[in-house]
């Protein structure tokens, strides 16, 4: 009994000292997803799978979200040291409200979400919205839709609008005529149930409104203090998404190991809309999680327009393209 | 009694107190806990919209409750009166009762609709069977030999429930009742969450995509006060209907 | 009352007529899917669920694995600490007093509200989702721990105290018996009550976890996933109930043989 004790001991000294080595070459970190793991993150995943942060001196665990889970929050506080979080509208709410938060990239250059009715149905262009009823979140969207109804000459109190979330059934069934539909998420399900052919998109880029989403955010606090981290994160990251992009099936590969029982045909279509959100506009030329000032400009003007954001945010202050810039842009490029 | 609820006020008020400062003693940001002053002062600024939130969760709450109590004690009686339906009946039910209603919100969800049906369903379905189940154990903790001398005077099993098996019970369910007043809120709450058109739990979770703490207490704070009035309502009812019973 | 059932043991038969009666409503399941035509976006065939299960059973096994876990731990800190609860506040009425309100109202509040904060403060470990399932469970324990205690006749305690027991005697031998089969009733609904906790708690994201896949499921309307995870929490509730019940029926047969 005492010398297994003993073996026991000396197996774990000899260990031990190995897993302190370790420890002190890398720092460790978290990353704090938006949502449950998916293709969204599917660069992520295949950077720690592949030991990319690792090489930076990163021990990172990635945390996925969930409902009521705000990241900018978590970032804010410390307990993640990155997220990835809502998008723009949600970092200017954060910074309006004073969370620390510093935004160091951007993921979906476009509107990741648009507005769906029936291809055979009696919407055929924004106009026909009126006296219809639409669902939609009443996170963000529901003002990206006034916005853009706004510009086809309707006014709110010429449709109902109503809050979406769980299900698109209602909409299948025919109880709705608009439902909103992200177009790596919802989009899939109502393809599946409806087939592509029987569905219209209207899309906002056709009005000229871009909501970037999906922001990589650090606090000010990691920002002013770990520099070299944020950007061997951000090197990590980007060689991780480069490769899920060309490699898909490794991307879908890495996202199902962690999440085996998600649906493996909507993993790929998700990966490969994805890929092309974050490819969009600036993002061709200046590559991945680039941070357009243009894009963010225009959604916080609009949604100070609408008065969602109460006060102007400072947007020099609450986007930070420097981390970014230390990696060559052809080492950006997907 | 009386000292009993000074105590009480008491122990509620060093809590406050501590909170207030322990928020502004180490100046903690609102996202991480706001001062009860922070948090009276919001409520207060839009008790308007609380209000009419706290009707709409009231109202499903109530719905949910009453149909809730009325299945549960209903099919309570009737399986205690059928011993061979019970037994089969028994392992579906605790089945079902296994699941937590949080896994049961979502497919109610899809069944019925973002609407208020969809929430009711789920407080009747969580205080159905807490009900239920605190129903049939005080139906069964009936003495037995009281039982047996009833019906050597010739009382049918119907009388036995109603004379003897039903007042023995009646704390014990009253007590599944008192228990499931809070409940029933926080399942409306928890299942509005997950999609509604209004009501307190709707404001809470626009209150954390907004960023905006203060709202998120404060919607709690009405909804643990309509729990304690509920939880209190029920209480006093209990003491009168059981004082009535034994008297 | 046929030959057979005098040779297998009560427990035996409670548990041949549990199955049957699960088997039984499965068969009606899948018959009344297949009869009635029930959208499987409503209803799926159980077939189908199961083998959903089947496909990828290791995300089902971790998941059960994972969230018994949470549950074991959320119902024994919970049930420990209200017994303990229960004890102390019958001794100090002055305590309960003090402390029950309080009790009261922090039952009132729904956690889910509280996501980032339960993160914060507990972290992404799974004691986390231990500590939902003790704050959903202490309660009601301490509850019925007080009722069971102060419903014990006060002359049988005059009694006992009369033959010169101690406190802690008469607690032992006469307060905490006569309490238990209200403390079990408890018990019972703690069962049910930290296997939520640790369901909601896994909603803080997590990545195993039957909750997770709840969660998974109905954000991607997967309806029969949503199916397969309600399914293993069945099982999962089910079976921590019956063990509990199990335990009950054993320790207050016990007792009525002393």
């Amino acid at each position: 009994m005492q010398r297994r004790h003993l073996l026991a001991a000396t197996g774990a000294a000899a260990v031990l000292p190995a897993l302190g080595l370790r420890a002190q070459g890398t720092t460790k970190a978290t990353l704090r997803l938006k949502w449950l793991p998916q293709t969204q993150f599917a660069g992520f995943y295949l950077a720690k799978a592949r030991g990319y942060y690792e090489a930076e001196g990163i021990d990172l665990t990635i945390n996925p979200g969930g409902p009521n889970l705000l990241t900018e929050n978590l970032v804010a506080t410390g307990a993640d040291t990155f997220g990835l979080s809502g998008g723009t509208d949600s970092v200017f709410a954060a910074r309006e409200k004073n969370l620390p938060v510093v935004c160091v990239g951007v993921s979906h250059q476009q509107t990741p979400f648009f507005f769906v009715t029936r291809a055979d149905g009696p919407i055929r262009s924004l106009q026909d919205f009126k006296g219809k009823t639409i669902t939609t979140w009443f996170t963000g969207a529901n003002y990206v839709l006034l916005g853009m109804l706004a510009k086809a000459g309707l006014r709110p109190g010429d449709f109902t609008m109503q809050p979406q979330q769980v299900s698109v059934t209602p909409f299948v069934d025919g109880q709705i005529d608009v439902v909103t539909a992200t177009k790596y998420n919802e989009f899939y399900t109502l393809m599946t149930r409806m087939g592509r052919d029987k569905l219209r998109t209207f899309v906002a880029e056709d009005q000229g409104i871009t909501f970037p989403r999906d922001t990589l955010i650090v606090s000010e606090t990691t920002a002013r203090q770990k520099p070299e981290m944020v950007k061997g994160f951000l090197r990590a990251s980007i060689k991780g998404w480069r490769e899920a992009l060309r490699d898909q099936k490794a991307g879908v590969d890495a996202v199902m190991a962690v999440a085996p029982t998600l649906n493996r045909d909507h993993q790929e279509f998700m990966l490969v809309e994805a890929g092309k959100l974050m490819t969009a506009g600036a993002a061709a030329q200046q590559g991945l999680f680039w941070i357009d000032n243009g894009a963010i400009r225009s959604a916080h003007d609009f949604l100070r327009e609408h008065e969602v954001i109460k006060t102007p945010v400072d947007l020099a202050a609450a986007y930070d393209g420097s981390f970014l810039n230390s990696i060559a842009v052809a080492d950006r490029l997907a | 009694m009386n000292r009993g609820a000074l105590r009480g006020a008491l122990g509620v008020a060093l809590l406050l107190i501590l909170w207030e400062g322990l928020a502004r003693g180490l100046a903690l940001p609102s996202y991480t806990l706001p001062s009860v002053s922070e948090i009276l002062l919001s409520a207060w600024t839009t008790r308007q919209a609380l209000l009419t939130a706290a009707w709409f969760t009231l109202a499903e709450a109530l719905a949910g409750y009453a149909i809730g109590c009325v299945v549960g004690i209903g099919i309570a009686l009737l399986l205690s009166l059928l011993p061979p339906v019970r037994r089969g009946v028994m392992p579906v039910m605790m089945a079902i009762n296994s699941v937590p209603v949080a896994a049961w919100s979502p497919l109610l969800l899809l069944w019925l609709g973002v609407g208020m049906a969809s929430k009711i369903a789920a407080v009747a379905l969580a205080v159905g069977f807490t009900v239920f189940l605190s129903a049939l154990a005080g139906l069964d903790r009936v003495d037995r030999r009281a039982a047996d001398l009833m019906r050597s005077f010739g009382a049918g099993p119907l009388s036995i429930l109603w004379r003897l098996r039903l007042p023995t019970a009646l704390p014990l369910i009253a007590a599944g009742m008192r228990v499931s007043t809070v409940r029933s809120l926080i399942v409306a709450i928890v299942t509005e969450m997950l999609g509604a058109y209004g009501g307190l739990g709707w404001i809470i979770y626009q209150a954390v995509v907004q960023i905006d703490f203060v709202a998120v207490w404060s919607a709690i704070l009405v909804a643990s006060a309509l729990s304690l009035a509920f939880f209190g309502l029920v209480g006093v009812i209990e003491r009168r209907v059981i004082f009535w019973r034994s008297s | 009352m046929t030959t057979r059932a005098r040779f297998l043991p009560p427990w035996l038969m409670t548990g041949a007529r549990f199955i049957l009666g699960l088997a039984l409503a499965a068969m009606l399941w899948e018959a009344a899917v297949l009869l009635l035509g029930i959208r499987p976006h409503i209803l799926p065939r159980l077939s189908t669920i199961l083998s959903a299960i089947a496909a990828t059973p290791g995300a089902y096994w971790s998941g059960f694995l994972r969230t018994l876990a949470e549950t074991l731990i959320g119902f024994a800190a919970g049930g420990i600490v209200g017994v303990l609860n229960g004890v102390l506040f019958f001794r100090a009425p002055a305590l309960r007093d003090l402390l029950f309100p309080i009790f009261v109202v922090s039952q009132t509040i729904p956690v889910i509200a509280f996501g980032a904060l339960v993160v914060l403060w507990f972290g992404n470990t799974m004691l986390a989702k231990a500590v939902i399932a003790f704050y959903l469970t202490f309660f009601p324990v301490t509850v019925n721990t007080l009722l069971g205690l102060q419903s014990v006749d006060p002359r049988h305690t005059a009694l006992l105290r009369s033959f010169g027991a101690s406190g802690r005697q008469q607690l032992l031998r006469l307060q905490l018996p006569m309490a238990l089969p209200q403390i079990f009733v408890a018990l019972r609904l703690a069962a049910s009550l930290s296997l939520v906790g640790a369901i909601v708690g896994e909603w803080f994201g997590d990545t195993t976890g039957l909750g997770v896949l709840l969660l998974q499921a109905m954000y991607n309307e997967n309806v029969v996933g949503l199916w397969a995870a309600i399914l293993c929490a069945a099982v999962l509730g089910t079976g921590f109930y019956g063990l509990v019940a199990l335990a009950e029926r054993r320790i207050l047969f016990w007792g009525a043989e002393q």
